[in-house]
């Protein structure tokens, strides 16, 4: 509670030389997205635009306060590490429910680990639950319930891991560790009642244990960027949240998506190696200066620099003279994915260039799923939402959503533990060894319309909608 | 004609009548009185020199000192205004003694204090050559007495031509967020500053020198995704302090016992604000830090007359037409009388930290108010709502989010003053609250 009181008053004040308007509660929040948000599962979501309607929808396990640090949230408490890091005893709070009214205990938070495990479909945040001891039982489907997880009461369970992980609490911050009850609801701050094509209308949850949102309801949308800008300007939409800026002073969020290319070494088989170095000798402060929309930076190992203690070292220089390339290839992107679309065309120039001959394939993103887990592609630029504020849990989603578990697993087995010192070091060994290739990481731009108040990007690069105000309580 | 049958009437009843001073002049003038003591060695003529900011107390403190001053057998002789040299006149007529009396009001306190210099004007037969000396050092002597509203009116000092309306000064810093506050009389403290912050109730006195703390037990509390809370100093019973917490089922009433700030009742509706003559309850919307729009003047919730909310409520401090102001999230504030209707037109565009203050004595309050954009800076204005142009005074920028206010005498001139909060972040981050003062006090221009 005194978190809480403590971010509650930062908020107030964020900003320089604001005065003093206390927020005021009620209206409709009209939020502009690059696409009309479908997917309200925390274990699923992915897309800019689902993962705001997941944080509008759930309530993460822990919270991360103004100043970066882990904060209860759900959790009673920051699970302290026990047994070298193997070991975490998580204590909710008592009363808890969801928004739907059913119950929100132990039973429902390790339902929602194993859900996250599950192996049809797999979950692209299987990277969450997959240190638990057991994890790989369940996701090779030989068991429901990995042994690790041990509901003690209503309110208490211990999850113990197969290797040891210290930072483990920081996925119990990120979303998809939200619970989620039987019939879908979550504990956020707004509760989903209606979702469509063009859209999702949701009414603010009274049972959220933070506190009833601002706002009365809220409307998400898909807007382009020239019609988010008319819509701003207009007073139609309240808050655009898209790469672009769609209108003035907009606040940048962390550069949290990666964006990295996966070599497909048996494939391309000796022309890989002059695809790597190509790759490799990108300039990628110029690819994430000229060629992403939103703000971004280059990346230059697997984690985003934010979350590093020291700068990465810098691309190794190229050795001997690599084996010719092959004699076409091509560079596959979902489809949807702007940035990486963007970059794709400026490395297929930079490929031209160094003797590559390369095309660019955009599939819809299930099939560009299905094809990178399948092996089909030369060159995969895969957009991976970093949603743990932690080295070795970042490099953990990279593997998962390029290589698969195992990568996942050996990336935490490899990172769990490291000192701090040998991160970079470690970092750069595993993206050689998983043959992936850093790109460039971006975030997003929240334009405001003149209403609306609250605006506070969360250090993991999204925005709390619970804490987003409407001025004279949203009367038009 | 009729002028000449005035001379005559006064001719026959001797020296015009005098009005009796008001009891704290007399009181504050027998002390004096006491402290100079009685004539010595027969040396008995006084001429007295009274001096003071205030021109209007300058006429009855000298009636009531040289009334005093004669009880005690002196033979007082009181000095031409505007002499420049007083001791000169005072030896030249032939005083024993001059007694050069410096009074006002001190500042922050209600009191009146006298400071007089008793200066041997004898001649004497060994400083024949020097006519000027003196015969013996002079001495201090000095007095103070509780100031009655009489006395507070002929202490006021004027505005100098020119000044501004008000001045605003900083009172202090309180750590943490000042969530509400409110100032009254808390016995046996005397004048105070309630502040409700979110994990305490702090009390201090008008200098922000602090009295007492409560903390309060957040565990009780239904979450709140910002915390508020109400709070007034009045007559709630058993306690002079009542506040309540949004998110709290109840409303709590505290008494300042030994220095300690102690439960002594509950109230079924969240206070508002209190002056002199009425209390003002409301409550708060379900899960919202805001109040419902519905007002009471007895401790009953009261039933929403519509969907609007409300900020706050603020009341004059002395009454009158303007009895109380209720800020709506609108950012509306509509002023109200005694009988909570309608007292004037009501003000759009009003910051969450307000205030009613009659600061210029009037009669009628003035609404002290912060600004209404989150987007800008700071400023304070002052606002006359029934004047053709309201605006009285508005401050240059001030640190800091103002979110609530008060009024009460705090500079002890018998007038309102406004204090506001604002929230100013510390340099390690943490928040803390500049308590500002308004006034229209002319002393606190100096």
């Amino acid at each position: 509670m005194r978190a809480r009181l403590l971010a509650a008053g930062l908020a107030l004040l964020a900003g320089s030389a604001r005065a003093g308007v206390r927020p005021a509660w009620g209206g409709e929040l009209r939020v502009g997205l690059p696409a009309a948000p479908h997917l309200a599962d925390p274990a699923r979501a992915v897309d800019p635009a689902d993962l705001f309607l997941v944080r509008a929808v759930h309530a993460p396990l822990l919270e991360i306060d103004a100043h970066g640090a882990l904060a209860p949230g759900l959790l009673a408490e920051v699970p302290a590490p026990e047994e070298g890091g193997r070991v975490f005893r998580l204590r909710l709070r008592p009363g808890l429910r969801f928004s739907d009214g059913a119950p929100l205990g132990a039973p429902e938070v390790a339902a929602s680990l194993c859900r996250l495990l599950a192996r049809d479909p797999p979950s692209p945040h299987a990277w969450v639950a997959l240190a638990i001891l057991g994890a790989e039982e369940v996701v090779a489907g030989r068991n429901a319930i990995p042994a690790g997880l041990q509901v003690l009461s209503a309110t208490e369970l211990v999850v113990t891991l197969a290797l040891p992980l210290p930072d483990f609490p920081w996925a119990l911050a990120s979303l998809p560790a939200s619970p989620v009850s039987p019939a879908g609801a979550g504990a956020g701050p707004f509760a989903l009642v209606a979702q469509d094509p063009r859209g999702a209308r949701l009414v603010a949850n009274a049972l959220h244990p933070g506190g009833r949102a601002y706002a009365d309801g809220l409307l998400l949308s898909a807007a382009d960027p020239r019609g988010a800008a008319r819509a701003l300007a207009a007073g139609t939409l309240d808050l655009v949240l898209r790469p672009e800026a769609a209108g003035p002073a907009p606040v940048a969020t962390a550069a949290l998506l990666a964006t990295v290319a996966a070599v497909n070494g048996p494939r391309l088989g000796p022309g890989a190696e002059a695809v790597r170095r190509a790759l490799s000798a990108l300039d990628r402060g110029e690819l994430a200066r000229l060629f992403a929309r939103g703000p971004a930076e280059p990346l230059l190992t697997l984690a985003p620099a934010a979350l590093l203690p020291a700068a990465p070292p810098a691309p190794a220089a190229a050795g001997a003279p690599a084996p010719p390339g092959p004699a076409r290839l091509v560079l596959l992107v979902p489809a949807g994915a702007g940035e990486a679309r963007a970059a794709a065309e400026r490395i297929q120039v930079k490929l031209f260039d160094r003797g590559l001959r390369a095309a660019v394939s955009a599939e819809e993103p299930p099939r560009f799923a299905a094809r990178l887990a399948a092996g089909d592609y030369d060159v995969a630029l895969v957009p991976v939402p970093v949603l743990a504020l932690r080295p070795a849990l970042a490099a953990a989603e990279i593997a998962l959503a390029t290589r698969g578990p195992g990568a996942a697993r050996q990336a935490l087995a490899e990172l769990g533990v490291a000192p701090p010192a040998e991160l970079p070091a470690r970092l750069d060994a595993l993206a050689r060894a998983l043959d992936l290739v850093p790109l460039l990481a971006t975030g997003e731009r929240a334009s405001a319309g003149p209403a609306l108040q609250g605006l506070r990007p969360l250090p993991d690069g999204g925005l709390d909608p619970g804490d987003l105000w409407l001025l004279r309580g949203g009367q038009r | 004609m009729l002028a000449a049958g005035a001379v005559l009437v006064a001719l026959l009843l001797g020296s015009p009548p005098r009005a009796a001073p008001p009891p704290a002049l007399t009181t504050v003038a027998e002390a004096l009185a006491d402290a100079l003591g009685p004539p010595a060695e027969d040396r008995r003529r006084l001429a007295l020199a009274v001096e003071s900011r205030a021109p209007a107390l300058a006429g009855p403190l000298e009636a009531a000192l040289e009334g005093a001053l004669a009880r005690r057998g002196w033979a007082v002789q009181p000095a031409r205004p505007g002499d420049r040299d007083p001791e000169g006149a005072a030896r030249a007529a032939g005083q024993d003694l001059l007694l050069r009396v410096q009074g006002g009001l001190v500042p922050g306190r209600r009191e009146i204090a006298l400071v007089g210099e008793a200066i041997p004007t004898w001649p004497s037969f060994f400083l024949q050559a020097r006519p000027a000396a003196r015969a013996a050092p002079p001495r201090v002597v000095q007095a103070r007495a509780e100031a009655d509203p009489e006395t507070q009116l002929l202490g006021r000092e004027g505005r100098p031509a020119g000044a501004p309306f008000a001045v605003v000064r900083k009172l202090g810093r309180v750590p943490g967020r000042v969530l509400a506050l409110a100032v009254g009389d808390v016995p046996p403290a005397g004048l105070t500053l309630a502040l409700a912050l979110p994990d305490a109730i702090v009390l201090l006195g008008p200098g922000g020198v602090p009295l007492a703390r409560r903390e309060l037990d957040l565990a009780t509390l239904a979450p709140m995704r910002d915390p508020a809370a109400t709070i007034a100093v009045g007559d709630f019973g058993a306690g002079r302090i009542a506040f309540q917490q949004a998110g709290a089922a109840r409303g709590e009433v505290l008494a300042l016992r030994a220095g300690r700030l102690e439960p002594a009742g509950a109230l079924d509706a969240a206070p508002l604000c209190a002056s002199s003559r009425a209390r003002l309850f409301g409550a708060f919307a379900p899960g919202e830090g805001v109040l419902q729009d519905g007002l009471s003047t007895v401790p009953t919730p009261p039933a929403p007359r519509s969907r609007r909310t409300l900020y706050g409520a603020a009341a004059a401090p002395g009454g009158g037409p303007i009895a109380f102001g209720v800020l709506g999230t609108d950012l509306r504030l509509d002023l109200l009388g005694p009988d909570l209707g309608p007292a004037a037109p009501p003000l759009e565009g009003i910051g969450t930290g307000f205030a009613l203050a009659d600061l210029d004595g009037d009669g009628v309050a003035e609404v002290v108010a912060s600004s209404p954009q989150p987007s800008g800076g700071e400023r304070i204005r002052i606002l006359a709502p029934r004047a053709p142009t309201p605006l009285l005074f508005e401050s240059p920028p001030v640190a800091g989010a103002i979110l609530a206010g008060a009024a009460g005498d705090l500079t002890g001139d018998g007038l309102d003053d406004a204090v506001l909060a604002a929230v100013v972040r510390e340099p390690d981050g943490s928040l803390a609250t500049d308590l500002l003062l308004v006034t229209a006090d002319p002393r606190e221009e100096r």
